[in-house]
């Protein structure tokens, strides 16, 4: 075929667009500019009041996000969620978007923030090479960020998809917040891996959420909560051909301005996995961090803020 | 190595050189299943999920530190252009390699 890119992504799940993507949390930017308003005008405890209207509104409007959190914890309970269930999970989302607009900009008095895992975490900073940091969208991964600036001063940068990127930069840009704003690397663009690897040969941080992906991206189905769930590879890849330490990182949200921050031993990795090895790591990785994940998930079913349908159509 | 036929905008001997053979390393390097002769040079390398992604721009950093000593950063300013397609990454190695 004349004039063919180079096809590194198969276009075999096309028209298969990522549910997340179709209909993403919509709450999250009109929440989060409501939530940004209020909480600097107001400040926490006005916003975390006009949490429970909030929360109300966006559980009872939106039954396909509902749907996909009733399947979520039918799951992780082993039962049917009632309307408590889904009440807590909807509530815990909404208040790690108000309490954002603190744990962003390093404002963490008045927080609880309970950390798991530093030492382990600074043994592996020690080594020099960095620390790849997989998340999922389990909690709060700023809660994780405001940790960093505290106990641990390290360059840590996020990696995100391309449109929360601006979004999310635009947001820490109007708090004020130009160092932090400076430490999102968005993907999509050709030198977003450069940019993970300087961070990490500077002995840096680099985090992502490892449980979605954009469209078009490599998806591997593994066992989770019960079903084969498809969970990207693009992660696990990345860690092999960095050859750094790899540690999971959880923000758990486990009460009002109340976080508990864990950093777990993932995969210590020496040096780049040879080529031919790649596909059996992957093989190892995403079964783990598929059931590190649900362990995680089963523990705190309120972080889970993934609001579509998870296991696919 | 001598020049084929076809005279380049941007390339001289040198880079269609290294052209011909960023070709066969980055397939090699990816494992894609494709012929050299197949690949357009002027094709942009990356793009809407049926270019390459940013993992693939890492392991082509990798091979091109490799060959050519030619270290790729994120702090190049260049580097909308280099990555634009093979020819200009090509064309950027050869720079880079004479310096």
């Amino acid at each position: 075929m004349p004039g063919a890119t180079l096809p590194l992504n198969p276009p075999g799940n096309a028209g298969a667009a990522p549910d997340w993507r179709a209909a993403p949390e919509r709450g999250s930017p009109t929440l989060l500019r409501l939530m940004t308003a209020i909480a600097l005008r107001l400040g926490w405890r006005v916003g975390h009041a006009l949490l429970f209207p909030i929360t109300a509104y966006f559980l009872l409007t939106a039954p396909r996000p509902r749907r996909a959190s009733r399947e979520f914890l039918r799951r992780a309970l082993g039962r049917e969620a009632g309307w408590r269930e889904l009440w807590r999970l909807y509530f815990s989302f909404s208040s790690t978007i108000l309490d954002r607009v603190w744990l962003c900009t390093g404002r963490t008095e008045g927080f609880r923030l309970e950390m798991r895992g530093l030492d382990d975490l600074r043994a592996r900073m020690a080594e020099g090479r960095g620390v790849l940091l997989l998340g999922a969208h389990l909690g709060s991964f700023e809660a994780m960020r405001a940790v960093a600036d505290a106990g641990c001063p390290v360059e840590l940068a996020v990696l995100m998809h391309e449109g929360n990127a601006a979004r999310v930069k635009q947001w820490a840009d109007a708090l004020g917040g130009e160092a932090r704003a400076a430490a999102i690397i968005p993907l999509g663009q050709p030198d977003a891996m450069l940019r993970v690897r300087e961070c990490l040969e500077r002995g840096g941080l680099v985090g992502l959420l490892a449980d979605r992906a954009p469209e078009g991206a490599r998806m591997v189905s593994v066992p989770f909560l019960g079903s084969p769930a498809p969970l990207p590879a693009g992660p696990h890849q990345l860690a092999a051909l960095l050859g750094v330490p790899v540690m999971l990182a959880f923000g758990l949200r486990r009460g009002p301005r109340r976080y508990e921050v864990r950093f777990e031993p993932f995969e210590d990795l020496t040096a780049p996995v040879p080529r031919a090895g790649r596909e059996e790591f992957l093989r190892r990785s995403l079964p783990r961090y598929a059931a590190r994940l649900e362990d995680t998930a089963r523990e705190a079913p309120d972080n889970w803020f993934n609001f579509h349908r998870f296991w696919g159509a | 190595m001598n020049a084929m036929a076809k005279p380049l905008p941007t390339g001289s001997e040198d880079t269609l050189a290294i052209e011909e053979e960023l070709k066969r390393l980055i397939i090699e390097a990816l494992s894609l299943e494709t012929t050299p002769e197949e690949i357009d040079a002027e094709a942009p390398l990356f793009g809407d999920g049926l270019g390459l992604d940013s993992i693939d721009a890492l392991e082509i950093s990798l091979v091109v530190s490799k060959a050519y000593g030619v270290q790729l950063r994120s702090d190049d300013a260049q580097n909308h252009r280099i990555f634009a397609s093979l020819r200009s990454l090509a064309a950027h190695v050869a720079a880079q390699r004479l310096r």
